[in-house]
């Protein structure tokens, strides 16, 4: 059973998506914990 | 642009990305090591990490270079299985997410996980797990001191001694300056920088390529790549799930980062953590599956990330691989470099060598066995033996089982000493021999099958009351370093 186009593609770009939308996260993490004093 | 040689950096360029970099890294490790002169700060960074650094740390140290080229690597072999089968390595962080949250409600002064078995389970598993997790950590110590020679070996020309003892040097030196804030704070930059590099080349094989003729191309050449009933691949799947929560669930690594976070943290960095992992072997594999639409020729499969890399940005590409791969290596390295100095600190120097042993001294002997681990590592590694750096593999079925014994030990009060050691006494043996008479894709499967048969089994016929105070015993040294 092959993986249809449609699927493949939709599973990288949800992955994709998520990996471009990670580094962002932690930056905006890491200016909340910065503004709290609770960086480490 | 069709052969390895193409993908190759010239050994300057190399050199110079290598120098600037354990430049950064160094000085960063000074400059967050500087005031970290208690035992608590140099090893736990004052148990006090937030989310961002903890996420990051947590996301960094699991992306080891296994990831960023075994993951291609296994999309090339074995297809989309490949690429979802690494992605469940996810699994682990977020299992590991609810036991993180309990080790640091019961164990609030607790430094390792071999803290935990010695007064959950007694002396005799505590040594088992010792014997278990220092094998593990210095097969991964070793396998990726040989992964950071070969690496840059065939991505810059740079001879194999010379890249494993830079890349060697440069986390011992700035794990020794910094500790454990130089590990969470570099980490958080590697984090970054792995993100990034591998947006940008998947990005790239999209918009140059696309995905119907990758698809398509995949199809006529290569159509097994795609097929979702690939029972090797199936196997390797599940594997693959158990060898990583064995992993993540014993190793002082991911311990050592649950006592660090501040209270409340545990739980979110490692559940978000194991989310924004989980897409990152997908995303490496779709970049390895753009081959047949490249018409590349792959002589060696565990350089196919590199070469689809370089096939799109040219040096830059090949630039980009080496920044990830060295951000990889490092945010693996300095973590298994902390966690191990203060395990065999704690567990081997203090409870075996040294009973009174004031936090001084222990700080002392952390910054020498981070030394001494660096030393030994290179000694292992210089000979350049493969088989040393499939050591990692047999680890599957020893890691796998200690999951019971912890995860049972850390929830269930009845969970009893004997049945734990016989959960990874006779998981291991069952898991070992199960490597050799079937293969590596079911080590892990059987160790953990088997240990959960002694854990379960053993507990309910001789149930022991444990009481979970015990485990939050102030340690001996924490009151004169955590002030």
């Amino acid at each position: 059973m092959t993986i249809p186009l449609p699927v493949f593609s939709v599973l990288v770009l949800v992955a994709l998506a998520i990996t471009t939308a990670a580094p962002v996260l932690l930056l905006v993490l890491l200016v909340r914990d910065w503004k709290r004093k609770q960086l480490w | 642009m069709n052969s390895v040689n193409s993908a190759i950096l010239d050994p300057s360029i190399g050199w110079a990305i290598l120098a600037g970099f354990s430049l950064l890294w160094i000085a960063l490790g000074w400059y967050w090591g500087r005031h970290a002169q208690q035992l608590d700060d140099y090893v736990l960074a004052g148990r006090r990490v937030g989310l961002a650094l903890g996420t990051a740390t947590a996301m960094a140290t699991w992306v080891t270079s296994n990831t960023t080229m075994a993951a291609p690597q296994l999309a090339f072999q074995i297809g989309v299985w490949g690429m979802l089968g690494y992605s469940l390595g996810s699994v682990g962080l977020l299992m590991f997410a609810p036991l993180a949250r309990r080790i640091r409600h019961l164990m609030p002064n607790g430094y390792t996980s071999g803290d935990f078995i010695r007064i959950r389970y007694g002396h005799t598993a505590w040594r088992v797990f010792l014997a278990i997790s220092l094998f593990y950590s210095l097969g991964w110590l070793v396998s990726m001191g040989m992964a950071g020679g070969i690496l840059i070996h065939a991505l810059t020309g740079i001879p194999y001694h010379y890249g494993m003892t830079v890349i060697l040097a440069i986390c011992v030196g700035y794990t020794l300056l910094g500790g454990f804030r130089a590990v969470i704070g570099t980490d958080f930059i590697q984090a970054l920088l792995i993100l990034v590099g591998l947006v940008v080349i998947a990005v790239l094989a999209i918009r140059h390529v696309g995905f119907d003729s990758i698809h398509a191309a995949v199809l006529a050449e290569r159509p097994e790549l795609l097929n979702l009933l690939m029972p090797a691949a199936i196997m390797f799947l599940f594997n693959n799930l158990l060898f990583g929560i064995g992993e993540i669930f014993h190793s002082n690594v991911w311990w050592s980062r649950a006592f660090s976070f501040r209270e409340g943290v545990g739980f979110k960095a490692y559940t978000l953590a194991g989310l924004l992992w989980a897409p990152i072997p997908i995303v490496a594999g779709f970049v390895a599956l753009a081959v047949p639409a490249l018409q590349l020729n792959v002589p060696a499969a565990d350089m196919v990330g590199p070469m689809v890399a370089a096939n799109l940005l040219g040096v830059t590409g090949a630039v980009l691989v080496l920044l990830m791969v060295f951000a990889a290596l490092s945010s693996s390295l300095d973590s298994l470099l902390a966690a191990t100095s203060i395990l065999v600190v704690e567990d081997i120097y203090r409870r075996h060598l040294k009973p009174h042993a004031s936090a001084e001294d222990m700080r002392r002997a952390a910054a020498r066995i981070i030394v001494g681990l660096g030393v030994l590592t290179w000694l292992l590694c210089a000979p350049r033996l493969t088989t040393l750096a499939e050591l990692l593999y047999f680890t599957g079925a020893f890691v796998a089982s200690t999951i019971w014994p912890i995860a049972a030990g850390l929830f269930w009060r009845r969970a009893n000493a004997a049945a734990a050691v016989a959960g990874m006494v006779l998981g291991s043996a069952a898991g070992l021999y199960s490597y050799f008479a079937i293969g590596f894709y079911v080590a892990a499967l059987v160790g953990a099958a088997v240990s959960m048969l002694c854990v379960v089994a053993g507990s309910l016929l001789a149930p022991r009351e444990f009481d979970w105070k015990q485990l939050g015993e102030a340690h001996p040294l924490h009151k004169e370093v955590a002030l």
